[in-house]
């Protein structure tokens, strides 16, 4: 494996660095919503008009056809039942929404803790850099389901600890069949994409512009995850696990590398959730 | 040398325009057609994500009648502008992808405001300025493209070139996309880079001897259009608008993250999306709303 292991670690102290001013950024936008909540509970906490008003922008929005719920790819009919899900419920607010994407936070991070216990994954026999992108990636999962949470106390809602009821059948279903890396990528990705499409359909629904901000601000992280998981997916299709490093042999690797990891110009909403799916019951 | 770019006519938007670029052969030939069918099945994707696109360009069209007519004051376009300006100015504490080209993030975060007040929609200065963007993204790819295919960055790797070529054809897809926005309230289309950032790129263009540089620049600029489109989607009032922007920050983050790889970095370092980089409102001065 083409790994060198001093230049990760000060790749990923350097990723620390940038993550910890990310989140001094953050924590001020929370601030903000949390001032916001308060002054709304203050007035009676959620507004029922905000509801009504909700659910009319998205029913134009589906008689427009910009959402909807359709198949997802991977790991056959577990994931394909993911397509046949009702697509909305009446009535979804904002809190909602967002229990919906903590849940599917929620999700990521057990999935992903479960896929660091695969010897594959988290083990002696990982590429170093796939382990790197796991841990990362379910400490990025953390830190965007704690965010939603804190959206959601602000607006005055119950927070959501829960995973997602229906992506979480889909992974209990996935996992006696994870038997080797591509596998797992293959879920990540259905769980990745998943939730990015859930967020660009929200961020172009919810009403609480801080709600929005924030979910803006995290829908492209997700995005990226999706595109490295591609990107490693048509790598060890393949066979080159090996150029799965940093830095990598860029003069080795096929051209289709350099775009596989980017194939939409926009991004879809096809696969997005269900807006009351996660939603505390 | 071997030519190793292949006409790819799925790809939208006169990809491959500058495909005689000459790049690195890779010798992993075998893999690429098992990574192109991989690929095949993203492009099937891409198509279907149209249909969502041309949608949302048709809600616009049919709220722009509202939104024409109550075009903003010129407080409301300042106040506006101001929280766009305000993420150009935040840069300077946060660093991001965008945050490594001091020149470009400080010539962006100042500016008078456009003098189109009370007469131009703010989203559709949004609209044309995004546009403009995409229309400097479009020609920088071009140029780089055209500067491998001179031989004026030395040995360009395949998956370099075709990382510039497709995402020069995904540029150009967002470009249209604004661009139907604005015909849709009735204004000329932006043909145009972004007079501000075109200067600053043209500057740092003519110093790039090298891939390296070229992929430097690159993630300069789609740091630059990612952190404008989040900063878009609070500006934008009209929700199609709002859709559209949402739907191509995304992509723009994915650029950036490979990218980041192929520069050797972590490739999705943030836990979520900085504004840093993000266009001000004010460089939309010059460009041109003209109704047609």
């Amino acid at each position: 494996m083409d790994y060198d292991e001093h230049g990760l670690g000060q790749l990923l102290e350097q990723s620390d660095d940038i993550q910890a001013d990310a989140m001094r950024a953050s924590r001020a936008q929370l601030g903000e919503i949390v001032e916001i909540g308060q002054e709304r509970r203050a007035h009676g906490a959620i507004d029922r008009d905000e509801v009504s008003e909700f659910t009319e922008r998205r029913s134009t929005a589906l008689r427009k056809g910009i959402v909807g719920a359709g198949a997802a790819a991977g790991l056959g009919a577990a994931i394909l039942a993911l397509g046949q899900t009702s697509a909305f419920a009446a009535a979804p607010s904002d809190v909602q929404v967002l229990q919906t994407a903590a849940a599917i936070e929620n999700l990521a991070i057990a999935t992903y803790g479960v896929a660091l216990t695969l010897p594959f994954i988290g083990g002696a026999s990982a590429n170093a850099v796939v382990k790197v992108f796991v841990t990362t990636t379910r400490r990025q999962h953390v830190e965007h389901a704690a965010a939603f949470n804190a959206s959601i106390r602000a607006l005055g809602g119950i927070p959501q600890t829960k995973a997602d009821p229906v992506l979480l059948k889909v992974v209990d279903r996935a996992k006696p069949t994870l038997t080797s890396a591509p596998k797992v990528v293959e879920l990540a990705i259905t769980l990745e994409n998943g939730a990015a499409e859930t967020y660009v359909k929200d961020a172009a629904m919810l009403k609480d512009v801080n709600a929005k901000d924030l979910t803006a601000s995290i829908m492209g992280v997700e995005a990226q995850h999706v595109a490295i998981l591609l990107a490693v997916r048509a790598l060890l299709a393949g066979g080159a696990a090996a150029d799965i490093a940093l830095p990598p042999p860029v003069a080795k690797l096929p051209a289709a590398a350099g775009s596989v990891g980017f194939p939409n110009a926009f991004y879809s909403t096809t696969a997005a959730r269900p807006a009351t799916e996660g939603a505390v019951r | 040398m071997t030519t190793y770019y292949e006409s790819d006519d799925t790809r939208s938007s006169g990809a491959g325009d500058d495909l005689g670029a000459t790049t690195a052969p890779s010798d992993m030939a075998t893999s690429e057609s098992e990574m192109r069918a991989l690929t095949s099945d993203m492009v099937d994707a891409h198509r279907d994500s149209f249909p969502q696109m041309r949608a949302s360009i048709a809600e616009w069209r049919e709220v722009e009648g509202e939104t024409a007519r109550r075009s903003l004051s010129r407080r409301g376009l300042l106040a506006a502008a101001g929280a766009m300006i305000a993420g150009g100015v935040a840069l300077a504490t946060l660093p991001a992808a965008a945050a490594t080209r001091p020149g470009l993030r400080a010539g962006a975060a100042r500016g008078a405001l456009p003098d189109m007040a009370g007469s131009v929609p703010l989203d559709v200065v949004v609209a044309g300025l995004a546009a403009s963007l995409e229309n400097l993204a479009v020609a920088t790819y071009a140029a780089a493209l055209k500067a491998a295919g001179a031989h004026k960055l030395g040995v360009v790797p395949a998956a370099i070139g075709d990382f510039a070529t497709t995402a020069m054809a995904q540029h150009k897809d967002h470009a249209a996309a604004w661009n139907s926005v604005l015909a849709s309230a009735r204004y000329k289309p932006i043909t145009a880079a972004n007079p501000v950032y075109a200067k600053i790129v043209d500057d740092d263009f003519a110093k790039v001897k090298s891939v390296t540089g070229v992929a430097e620049l690159a993630l300069t600029l789609e740091g630059v259009a990612a952190a404008t489109y989040l900063e878009a989607i609070k500006a934008l009032s009209t929700p199609a608008a709002v859709a559209i922007a949402a739907s191509i920050q995304p992509v723009e983050m994915q650029h950036v993250a490979i990218l980041n790889f192929v520069l050797g970095r972590y490739p999705a370092p943030l836990a979520f999306a900085s504004l840093a980089g993000a266009a001000p409102v004010s460089t939309a001065h010059g460009l041109d709303f003209a109704k047609s």
